[in-house]
């Protein structure tokens, strides 16, 4: 009876449940909440994305926008301008971020504390320079239209799986999120992701352990400017139009915002936070121009109060009430 | 050749407000450790503020630079009692994302009060140009030059020739040891921080009139100024002034001969360059610890 008391409270129990409805919900819902939902998607893929250099590795890289703006021009110049096909063009994208990540991150990780985040800062204020003045490759500030939906995947007992309708298309999206979500999952279990964790706490004792750091480091700010050009590869076929401004480092700043309001280093926070920030305001259809003051405000607020996000406070109160043991990952904050 | 003269003309005044807003970032970190990101919007609201008492309330320029002094200065004691005094035994990557949520707050406040369109800042004398020969410069932007000097060399009096400017020297240099000597440094730190945002607001008002007022343009200042924080050396003033006074024109230079969209990539790239081979900046006397 105690074991299925514990189960019924286990997390694996609310992950199921939030699965459930994530599948469940959509389809007896309108086209407006769908559309709202792919976007709680991809924007909880870029959180993850954070979370991998920021949540778990402890750097704080406001160039994750311009990831996510490399991987969706990327992908819209190789099918717009070149005629690919949307699964090659996804792969040379991300293959093409991943390097790019790569190549910043040499230098930029060399870096830390707040060197480290105004290079990464200043790498996305040159990117959006580039993608408005560089007119010819990326149609400069009109943006680039007619980014091609996912190509139908044929299924092994004959027909196929199209992505034309907007349910379909949330279907696709989410897919990836779990792939994601069960590669970072792995990630942190791992040894890598275990000195990762490492680093984020103190990164000279863990060097003094006998372990690069350094190239620690850039794995896991390759991984993130991929998990970006995922998520901007998706918003691009799914907007079908890109203009320079989702680079524009503010979009890095709102999903770091997102991403410690849910809380920082856990699997869930990216989705609570994506949820609470993004679409709260956009299910009220509060005034754009009040997005900015009253993500801040919230921002703020957790940072004074609790710091440890969203899923702190589960934590906080669900250890109150079972007494059970808190297991955190992430770096201390707060 | 002129047109040689005129660049480094322009540069020098827009130097003087990333000295400004840079002096001010400097001292709040080598004080409280606070990358303070939200500076530039500081200097935003500090200009809306000169704006709104000089055009709504009619009032004279210089009692709006004061008051809008005063008012960021008081700004900046709110801000540093609510929030980074509670947050400073946080680490440094919070305490700038707090000043990133600040900045996110002034500049949606600024978007709700006053809309997204541009704002003319007019005072009777902005408008007239002066002429040096071949070079011209707008009355405005001497007011910005002659106004940096004066308030750089109250700064410098104040904090080398009074004893409670040394005790924010002596609290820059040696936190514990300011301490021990009987120094409230939360007292000296509550001053740093009202010290840096009044020169934003100074920055601001000084501005104001020579551009269009929107809620974004802090971002443009803000980036060079840390850029020349970094590059002249984290928590120095005489850094922070040589190095916006270097960025101000290389500034002006790269948008005069090569490109203005490419500028800020341009002292960006210069601000990397330095990071990667000087992270200590040009007059900084150590590197940043984890």
């Amino acid at each position: 009876m105690e074991t299925l008391k514990n189960l019924f409270y286990s997390k694996t129990t609310a992950w199921l449940l939030a699965l459930m409805l994530a599948v469940a919900v959509p389809p007896l819902a309108g086209g407006y909440l769908v559309s709202i939902l792919i976007l709680i998607c991809i924007w909880s893929i870029m959180c993850f994305s954070i979370n991998i250099i920021y949540g778990y590795t402890g750097q704080l890289s406001l160039g994750q926008a311009a990831f996510f703006g490399i991987g969706a021009y990327a992908f819209g110049i190789l099918t717009v301008k070149l005629h690919m096909g949307f699964w090659p063009a996804f792969l040379a994208a991300v293959v093409i971020t991943g390097l790019i990540g790569f190549l910043i991150g040499i230098p930029a990780l060399k870096l830390r504390g707040p060197y480290f985040i105004l290079v990464t800062l200043g790498f996305s204020v040159i990117i959006g320079v580039v993608l408005v003045a560089w007119v010819d490759l990326t149609g400069g500030a009109n943006g680039l239209a007619g980014i091609p939906r996912p190509n139908p995947v044929p299924l092994p007992w004959g027909g196929q799986l199209s992505f034309d309708s907007l349910l379909s298309m949330y279907y696709f999206v989410l897919f990836f999120l779990l792939i994601i979500m069960v590669f970072t999952h792995r990630l942190i279990s791992s040894l890598l992701g275990k000195t990762l964790v490492a680093i984020s706490y103190n990164e000279t004792l863990t060097e003094s352990l006998g372990i690069n750091t350094m190239s620690r480091k850039i794995l896991s700010f390759t991984i993130s400017a991929v998990l970006a050009a995922i998520a901007g590869v998706f918003y691009g076929s799914y907007n079908v139009v890109i203009s320079p401004e989702i680079a524009y480092f503010a979009r890095g700043m709102d999903v770091v915002a997102y991403l410690i309001v849910g809380g920082a280093g856990t699997m869930a926070g990216p989705i609570l936070g994506t949820l609470v920030l993004m679409a709260v305001p956009e299910l009220l259809q509060v005034v754009p121009s009040l997005k900015t003051l009253i993500n801040g405000i919230i921002l703020m607020l957790f940072l004074v109060f609790l710091p440890s996000g969203i899923t702190g406070g589960i934590d906080t109160l669900w250890a109150k009430i079972f007494r059970s043991r808190i297991r955190q990952y992430g770096p201390a904050r707060g | 050749m002129t047109e040689f003269f005129q660049y480094i003309l322009n540069g020098i005044s827009q130097g003087c407000i990333y000295i400004l807003l840079a002096s001010g970032l400097t001292l709040i970190f080598g004080i409280m450790n606070v990358p303070n990101f939200a500076q530039g919007h500081l200097y935003m609201v500090g200009a809306y503020f000169g704006f709104y008492m000089v055009m709504s309330l009619a009032m004279n320029y210089w009692l709006a630079l004061i008051l809008s002094t005063i008012a960021l200065g008081f700004i900046g004691l709110l801000l540093f009692r609510f929030v980074f005094y509670p947050m400073r035994d946080t680490p440094e990557v919070n305490l700038f994302v707090a000043a990133m949520a600040l900045l996110m707050i002034l500049e949606g406040a600024a978007l709700y009060f006053f809309g997204t369109e541009t704002k003319w800042f007019v005072v009777p004398f902005s408008r007239k140009v002066l002429t040096f020969g071949d070079l011209s410069l707008p009355v405005q932007r001497v007011i910005v030059i002659l106004g940096t000097l004066v308030v750089m060399t109250f700064l410098h009096l104040f904090i080398k020739k009074t004893s409670i400017g040394a005790t924010l020297e002596a609290t820059a240099q040696q936190r514990e040891g300011a301490m021990l000597c009987g120094i409230k440094v939360a007292r000296v730190s509550a001053l740093a921080f009202m010290i840096g945002t009044g020169l934003a607001g100074i920055a601001g008002v000084l501005i104001g009139p020579a551009v269009l007022l929107e809620p974004t343009m802090g971002m443009g200042p803000l980036l060079v100024a840390f850029s020349a924080v970094v590059f002249g050396g984290m928590g120095s003033i005489p850094g922070a002034i040589l190095g916006a006074f270097i960025l101000g024109l290389v500034e002006s230079l790269a948008s005069g001969y090569i490109s203005a969209t490419y500028s800020l990539t341009f002292v960006f790239g210069i601000m990397i360059i330095m990071l990667l081979f000087r992270p200590k900046g040009l007059l900084g006397k150590e590197t940043w610890r984890p």
